[in-house]
């Protein structure tokens, strides 16, 4: 009986090799997709990381508090416009120290699409050999949920409220993975909290990727508080997102892009935006505008993962 | 007491000997999860999607949440295929 129990345990456990190093009670809401994340991350990578962040929900667990901490890893606190630039700091010190660790740069969205965009494109230009994580929650949620350039179409946040002068954000969200990808880093991924296999297998290969240079991974993960939506609804948030294609899972080693998940017959946007009360606002017209920009993403990476196998590449980048 | 076994480096302003800190985030929970062992098979869906990370193996057998932590969010009830978690509001349990 135990050993039958035992051959349905889910495949996802043996990638969790190493000890969680935070403590139990640690200071994020209830139903917190970043907290997840971060727990995650040391157990399938290793507890011999160095992460570097800056000030944002990670930022109150990650620094520690007056003098004591929350958890048993190594942190490295930095400003918003400089993260990138810190992590590259870190890691030529820790190579000509002789050091072998795992730097990992992990910030918000608002530190990667906006403020810190600069240095996080000179980083992945230059190749430094580090891991650059994104947890997306599609705004400034810690500072009181104010928008960011990856704030999807129609969204209301406190600077784009839905009223009689403004009815949530105007204009679309950019795509962050898809422009790191366009640097042609050894690595670059999307990932979300509802595939943790796939997740895990991303942070493993990004792992990997770091010997050759910069890796990337864009992390969508839901924001309860920012969002309004039910605690327990996190991870079903992020399986719409992939079922309407609202976030597709894919990947890109030297710029080759590939899908790692495709969804046969994705739902209609709507699906998705039922269970958020950000989008509660939208009209039928706002939906189809939020639809049509899904479906214009989504058809831009299916023609260049198409387009990587036609075209013929240099010899240097095939396997 | 917890020791900063995994990297050697610490920075100047913290003191690795000091005990982790850790809030009584149990408190906040207003809806428990109570499990049901004859419906649990034993998946580890409760306990991979768990943010805090609370869902403790039984004698390898069932999955039991460590309420001392539990937040109370849900997930877990939510995740489970057999819907073998239910969230009890937590004034029933209290005497």
């Amino acid at each position: 009986m135990t050993q039958k129990k035992k051959d349905n345990l889910t495949k996802v456990m043996d990638y969790l090799k190493y000890e969680d190093p935070f403590s139990k009670g640690v200071a994020f809401c209830p139903g917190c997709g970043l907290e997840l994340l971060l727990r995650f991350i040391p157990q399938v990578m290793g507890n011999d990381i160095v992460i570097t962040g800056t000030p944002s929900c990670s930022a109150p667990v990650l620094l520690g508090q007056n003098n004591q901490s929350w958890h048993k890893l190594s942190y490295f606190g930095t400003l918003m416009t400089g993260a990138a630039a810190n992590a590259t700091g870190l890691a030529r010190y820790y190579r000509k120290a002789g050091i072998k660790n795992t730097v990992v740069c992990f910030n918000g969205d608002g530190t990667a699409a906006d403020i810190g965009f600069g240095n996080l494109s000179g980083a992945a230009e230059r190749n430094e050999p580090f891991i650059y994580i994104c947890y997306d929650n599609e705004g400034y949620m810690n500072t009181g949920i104010q928008k960011s350039g990856t704030t999807p179409f129609g969204a209301t946040t406190t600077t784009t409220p839905f009223g009689s002068a403004s009815k949530g954000k105007n204009l679309r969200r950019m795509n962050l993975a898809l422009k790191m990808a366009m640097h042609k880093i050894p690595y670059a991924a999307t990932a979300t909290l509802s595939d943790l296999d796939d997740l895990a297998k991303k942070l493993l290969k990004a792992k990997e990727a770091k010997k050759r240079g910069f890796a990337f991974l864009h992390v969508f993960a839901p924001c309860t508080t920012g969002w309004g939506f039910a605690p327990e609804n996190t991870i079903e948030i992020c399986r719409r997102a992939v079922k309407t294609n609202y976030f597709p899972l894919w990947e890109a080693e030297n710029g080759k892009i590939r899908m790692t998940k495709t969804v046969k017959k994705p739902k209609p946007v709507s699906t998705y935006t039922e269970l958020i009360k950000k989008f509660a606002h939208l009209s039928e017209e706002d939906l189809q505008i939020l639809q049509d920009d899904v479906d214009y993403e989504y058809c831009m990476l299916g023609g260049l993962s198409l387009l990587e196998g036609e075209c013929r590449l240099p010899a240097s980048l095939e396997d | 007491m917890s020791s900063n076994k995994y990297f050697k480096h610490e920075g100047p302003w913290s003191d690795s000997n000091d005990p982790l800190m850790c809030s009584d985030t149990g408190d906040w929970r207003t809806k428990r999860p109570v499990v049901d062992k004859d419906k649990c098979i034993f998946c580890g869906f409760c306990a991979i999607y768990c943010p805090i990370q609370v869902m403790e193996m039984v004698e390898e057998s069932c999955f039991s949440p460590d309420l001392d932590f539990c937040k109370g969010c849900g997930i877990c009830a939510k995740e489970c295929p057999k819907n073998a978690i239910s969230m009890m509001p937590e004034g029933d349990f209290k005497k």
